[in-house]
Formats: C-alpha cells, structure tokens, sequence
C-alpha cells in the first residue's frame, strides 16, 4: 500500500466522487415510467444506486490504497473491516451482471474454458470475468485475499478455491458444518469460532496491519444495526397493504449483503426505514389494489426481476416475504459484543442454507403466516442445487400446513440461456387466476 | 452371492445394516458398533419415483439412490447415513428425513473442509463420538476393545486394497477392468473380513500377467456407465491406477503411524485419504497425487470421468487437465452419466484419445 495510491483514494471517496454521482443524477434524463401496475417508485433506490455505483467505482481505487478482500456472502465480514479491507462479493457482482442480461455472455467465457454449464451461474460469471475482465462495472480490483465460507453452500468453497488456485491468491476458508437436526453443538461452534480467531494471524500476514480490537467492536455494533434495520425494512412489508415488495428486497438487499459493518450500510437503510414507515402511515401500496401477497422462495431471477415484478402487479399479486432477503435478518441476534467470535460463529453457521429441510420448513411456515401470505413461487434455480434440491416436497408441505397454491419456476439467477419468458408469463398467469379462484 | 441375501445373512448373524450414501465416512466405527455398512453408489433403479422430489439437474447418485429408496430397495437397512460430500447429498439426508419422513433413524456425518488441520482433527473426532452415541442407541454399546478391533480390520482392508492396486500397477493381476472393479466395489458391502477374503481368492484366481492394452489412468468419480470397464476393456485399456472417489481415493495409500488414542486415529485416518475434490483439497494436491500414480504405474494418460451434475468434480476438472498437460501428461476428460450404456460419442472420443496417445 502506497502514500499515494491512499491519498488518490481517499481523494475519489471524499472528493471526486460524490461530485461526479451528483452530477451524473443530475443529468440523467428522467425517462417515462409509462403505465405502470406498480405504485409510485421508492424514493431510496435513488440513494441506493449512488451507493452501489460508488461502491463498485471506487473499488477500482482501493487497489493499492487498502487491502482488497473478495468476500462470500455468508462470510464474516466483520473480521475483515477490522483490518481496513475494501470488501468486493462476487455474488453480488454476478447478480449485478446477471440483472444487466450480460450473464450468459460471461458465462460463456467460463465453458470455453472448460468449466461445465451445469455449475452454478454465480460461479461461472465470477470465472467468467477472471477470465476475460467483462463486467458491467468497469473493472473488479484484484483482491490480496479471497475470503470464504460454505455456510450458504460446499459449491462456494469449490469455485474459491478455483479462484485462488487460478489467481494464485490467498484463500482464508471458514468450514461451517451443515446442521442437519436440532440447533447446532458446541463442538460446531468451537470449531468455526476456532477458524475465525485463527483467521486474526493470517490476515495480519496479509494485509500487514494489526488486529484492532476496538475497530472490530464498532465494526460488530455496525453490523448488528444494519441488519436488524434490514429485519425491519422486510417487516413493513406485514402492512396490508405493502408497501414494498420481495423484488425490491431484492434490489435494496445489496447494501446488507455487500457493507454490512460501514457506516454508509446503516444510514442508507435508516432512510429506507423511514421512507417505508411513512408509506406504511398512509397506506401506499407498492402494488395498487393489493388482493393477493405471495412469498417468494430462492434467489432472484435477476435478469427478469422487473418484467416478473410488473406480471405480478397485474395480477394484483404483492410479493411481500422470501427466503433470500430474509437470511440477512435471521441471525444477526446473536451477534454479541462480550462473545465475538464465538458470536459470529452461530450467526453465520445457523443461517437457514446450512440447516436441514424441516428447519427451512418451519422458517417458511412462520413466514407464511407473519406475513399473511396466500400463494407460494418457487423458483427452481437450475445452477443453484443447495437451495433448490427439497423445493418439490417443501411446496408439498407449505401447502398442507398453510393450506396455499404454489407455483414452481424453472430458471437461473443469471443465465437466461434456458429461460423461456412466454412459459413462466404463461404458467404464472394461470396461477395467478387460480389465486382469485 | 448378490448384495441384498448377503446383507440378509449379516442381519441373520445379529448385525445391523446401514445403507451410506457416498462418499467418506468412518466406516470402522459402524464395524465397532457391528453395523454393516451398505453403500449406495449407483443401484440400477430407475427415476420415476425420485422425479416427484428431486428436479433434473441433480446427480444420478442422488436420484438413483432415492429411487432406490422410495422404491423400497432399502429394507435391509436399519439405519440410513448421509456423509455431508455436496449440496445434493446434504440436501437429500435432509429430504429423507423431514419431507419424505423416512422412519428408520438417519445420520449424518461432516468431512471437514478445513484443510488436514488439528481443528480438522479435534471436530472429527468430537463428532465420531456423537455418531458413536446414536450408533448406541440404535445398535448397542460399544465392547471393549471394539474400536481397536475395527481399526485392524480397516487396516486389513486397506492393505489388501492396496496390494491389489500394486499388483494391478505391476502388471502382475491377470484381471480384466470388469473384473478388478467387480472384486473393488465389493468393499461397498461385504464385512471388512469377507471383503479382505474375496479380494485375496480373486488376487489368487488372477495372479499372472496382465492382458496386453494401453496402460491408462482412471479419475473421477465412479466408473460409469455401468459397462464403461467392460467397454474400455473392448478398447484394449489396461487401467493402471485410479483416483476414482468410490474406489481409489478412499483408501490411504500407505500405512502411517497414527495416534493411540482410537478416535484420534478413527479421524486422522479419515484425514490421511487421498486427495479429494468433495474434501475442499486443492487442485494441486490432486494433480500432484494424480501425476506420482501415471508416473509410478507407467500410465500412458488419464481418463477423466466427470459425472453430470456433479459440482466437487466439474469445478476442479479444467484445471486438473490443464495442471496435467502442463506435466506432459495426455488427457481427456469425458462427461459421463449413470446408466447401462456409456454413449456412443463418449466411446469415441476415448477412442481417438487413444490413438493420439504417444
Ligand atoms: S450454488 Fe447457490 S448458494 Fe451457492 S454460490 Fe451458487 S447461487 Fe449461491
Ligand atoms: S456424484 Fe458428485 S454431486 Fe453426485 S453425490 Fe457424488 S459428490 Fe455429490
């Protein structure tokens, strides 16, 4: 790290870059929104999208100037922002690419190199632009440390290790054993708590500064305020009517995904909060005339988030719960100053992807009720096994303990190659008849 | 005698049986409790049934075990055990229990990904022990000595495997590829004395010198389609050595010194294995492990076999054929499928690979 790769750094943040979002906000045509099913648009995406782009826009100037980590998304983050690390999520830029319809192109890059297009599409977007430098986002900075856990899935640990292996970069792994029954044991706990404090050292040797334990506390106390925020973002959504749906979890899920622990992360959803409490207050809808709200349950189709968005609002169908957004909220409660590591170590292995089916079960069957939900979408995500193996009976089951209709999705996150709009167009139109009986 | 009337005759002899779904486990502590351990690997069960609980893009192993399940090909079990090597098999262990509701008593078990570390270690062991505590209470205590007793029939086993290899990479087993893989996989059931037994008669029956063919070396996960030996055979492909999962990367490949302790040595064995895609271990490793066999055998090249689906494997192939052509080796990974019938264009391309083969 260089005094003068800091100072430009610390330039773009505070200086340049602001001045040149603002400006670019300002001459951006305001397009028409057109007729729309939708009720009027959040005011903080706008917040948001400055956020994201100069998240993503000064990554290309923390090269250099901090230690760069690429990050998973169950990974604990917290221990990273302790040393100062500008954290990218491949996940998160392979979304990213995937809403920008660039998914098969870069995945492409990834089969000519001999990687399968049965693996998982995150993985193959993120091979993909190791491979060729495409993205929408001008340029990922290479990173001093790939940071992993499999707590959402093994196939993370898979493609990380491709990646250190390819990049010849250093991989810290934390192995978070799958909690097939109960609550998790000691043994679990003491041993990803273990990995987490031998992490400390050898991201010492990395990123050549030293452990702050007090930097590490107000890193945590960041972390567990952003995400009860998000828990609360995600629970306006109870309000009948709703006044934001699971598409714009999904867009406004990158901050809690992507800077937990920053200050800028806690802000950005204290005016979300606000923003949709007033709503709430005065009853705006994020779908007018609200008659069904559905849960959603997987990822998002990225590349067609807003057509399925807008099917829904012409159905009447708000969709007002899903899986996804939520694991951001789930456990950030026992996150506990007096117990760090051991803290972190039940927060990111007692996630639900690393829990066995019935615990899924009774998550959705809560959220089901909470949020008063009369219909169920799966989306069956062809490159996503972890979350999609068990849909079928999980359906099954929600159906006969919250007496709901389902519909099951065929897709991809990012990779629209096997993708047929026409079908799902079709197969959720009956669906959504069948709703209204 | 087929599989099923031999585990018949194992419950008749007062043990318990237990269908194990792949890939790494410790199978001496199921010894120890007197559990006979029946692996499902690729039971010639169709998908109708499974279809209704598991989409098309998951591995055969997954659907063709479930198949054989939901088709009540299992009830010899007493016990089902689900290892924890992907996201399609933990998925499934957890399917069978919670959604399909199986009533027979599941397990699990975690090969950690944490590098062959002494957190590795002291978590394997912490969990054999809570294995050992459901073991107990469905199939009784442990006996004196039972855990040292099993150990020495899993080193009798590994020993026997290994000398079979060594004979085979010596070209001294006058043994077809049908036939050395018949007599391996048997290990997936018979008792850990029967199978040293079996493999030594069929060591005897074929002592001699090899059939004449290209000498080749075997990866991924399971010889399959289920005639794909038979048809290498056809090729004039002498196997050598392989690093198959369900074969050769689930026996140490030497005898090292291990702990005293019984659990300890219960886990450092798991941890002493062979590298491995399922657990966590890097690409280089598997290469290195890769080269030392077709250097040690004489191998003329490596045959990958990518099973569809399977996500361990397909993300460490690219670079496992680059790392192998980078040392000279010739290469050619294939994707294959469970079946009867390996494809015809499959066959082609291994025949092409080894008519380039130098
Ligand atoms: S397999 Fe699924 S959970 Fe794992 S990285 Fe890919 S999309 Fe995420
Ligand atoms: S073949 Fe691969 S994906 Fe299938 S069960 Fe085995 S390790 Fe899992």
């Amino acid at each position: 790290m260089t005094l003068g790769m800091e100072l430009r750094y610390r330039w773009m943040k505070d200086v340049a870059l602001p001045v040149l979002l603002k400006a670019r906000e300002r001459n951006r045509r305001k397009g028409s929104i057109g007729e729309s099913p939708l009720g009027p648009p959040l005011e903080s995406t706008r917040s948001l999208k400055r956020l994201m782009t100069r998240h993503y826009a000064l990554a290309r100037y923390a090269e250099g100037a901090r230690p760069v980590a690429w990050v998973t998304s169950g990974a604990p983050v917290e221990l990273l922002r302790a040393f100062g690390c500008y954290s990218v999520y491949p996940e998160n830029h392979a979304a990213l690419c995937g809403a920008r319809r660039m998914g098969p192109e870069i995945c492409t890059r990834a089969e000519e190199a001999g990687f399968s297009r049965d693996l998982c599409s995150y993985a193959r977007v993120d091979l993909g632009h190791a491979l060729s430098g495409l993205t929408p986002v001008g340029r990922l900075p290479r990173p001093d440390v790939l940071f992993c856990t499999n707590n959402i899935c093994q196939t993370i640990l898979y493609w990380f290790k491709e990646l250190s292996h390819r990049e010849g970069i250093p991989l810290v792994l934390f192995d978070t054993p799958f909690i097939s029954v109960g609550e998790g044991t000691p043994e679990v706990f003491d041993y990803v708590a273990g990995q987490i404090k031998d992490a400390v050292p050898a991201l010492e040797r990395i990123t050549g500064r030293e452990f702050r334990e007090d930097r590490f506390h107000e890193v945590l106390r960041s972390s567990i305020r952003a995400s009860a925020l998000w828990g609360e973002v995600l629970a306006t959504m109870r309000h009948r009517p709703a006044p934001m749906t699971v598409f714009d979890a999904f867009v406004h899920l990158a901050p809690v995904v992507s800077l937990r622990g920053l200050p800028s992360c806690e802000r950005y959803y204290e005016g979300l909060l606000a923003e949709l409490q007033e709503r709430v207050s005065r009853d705006v809808a994020a779908v007018p005339g609200e008659r069904h709200r559905l849960m959603w349950d997987n990822i998002a189709i990225w590349f067609a988030l807003a057509p399925l968005s807008r099917l829904f609002a012409e159905h009447g169908c708000a969709g007002v719960a899903g899986t996804y957004p939520n694991a951001w909220a789930e456990t950030n409660h026992y996150l506990d100053l007096a117990d760090p590591f051991g803290s972190l170590a039940k927060t990111y292995a007692l996630i639900f992807l690393n829990r066995g089916l019935d615990y899924r079960l009774g998550l959705m069957e809560a959220m089901g009720r909470d949020y008063q939900v009369d219909g169920l979408v799966l989306h069956s995500a062809r490159s996503c096994k972890p979350y999609s193996v068990g849909q079928y009976d999980l359906r099954r089951s929600l159906a006969g303990r919250l007496g709901i209709k389902s519909v099951v999705l065929e897709g991809d996150m990012t990779d629209f190659r096997t993708w047929s709009e026409e079908q799902a167009r079709t197969r959720l139109t009956a669906f959504f008849e069948s709703l209204d009986g | 005698m087929g599989r099923t009337a031999y585990l018949q005759g194992q419950k008749a002899a007062g043990r318990k049986v237990a269908a194990v779904w792949p890939a790494r486990y410790p199978a001496e502590l199921l010894w120890a409790h007197g559990v006979c351990p029946a692996e499902v690997w690729d039971p010639p069960a169709g998908q109708a049934l499974a279809g209704a609980h598991l989409q098309s893009y998951v591995c055969g192993i997954v659907r063709q075990g479930l198949e054989l399940l939901l088709s009540g090909g299992l009830t010899t079990a007493d016990i089902l055990l689900f290892p924890h090597t992907c996201d399609s098999i933990q998925n499934l262990g957890s399917l069978v229990r919670d959604l399909v509701h199986e009533p027979r008593p599941c397990l699990y078990f975690y090969p950690p990904r944490s590098g062959r570390s002494e957190r590795a270690a002291v978590y394997l062991e912490a969990q054999l022990r809570t294995l050992s505590a459901d073991l107990t209470r469905i199939a009784g205590p442990l006996r004196d000595g039972a855990l040292e007793g099993a150990l020495a029939l899993g080193n009798g086993r590994a020993a026997a495997l290994r000398h079979m290899y060594d004979l085979r990479a010596r070209g001294a087993l006058d043994a077809s590829n049908e036939e050395f893989y018949g007599a391996v996989r048997t290990c997936e059931y018979l008792w850990p004395e029967d199978a040293v037994l079996h493999l030594e008669a069929f060591m005897k029956t074929h002592a001699g010198r090899p059939r004449r063919g290209v000498p080749l070396v075997l990866s991924g996960v399971l010889p399959a389609p289920s005639d794909l030996a038979q048809r290498l055979d056809g090729l004039s492909v002498a196997v050598v050595e392989d690093d198959l999962l369900a074969c050769g990367r689930r026996f140490a490949r030497a005898l090292l010194p291990e702990p005293g302790d019984p659990w300890r040595a219960m886990a450092a064995r798991l941890l002493a294995l062979p590298p491995c895609s399922t657990a966590g271990d890097s690409v280089e490793d598997r290469a290195s492990f890769l080269a030392e066999q077709v250097e040690r055998t004489g191998g003329r090249g490596v045959l990958v076999l990518a099973l569809k689906f399977c996500e361990p494997e397909l993300f460490q192939i690219p670079s496992l054929v680059d790392a192998m052509r980078g040392r000279g080796i010739p290469v050619l990974a294939v994707e294959t499928e469970l079946g009867n019938s390996a494809p015809a264009g499959m066959m082609t391309r291994v025949e092409a690979f080894l008519e380039s083969l130098p």
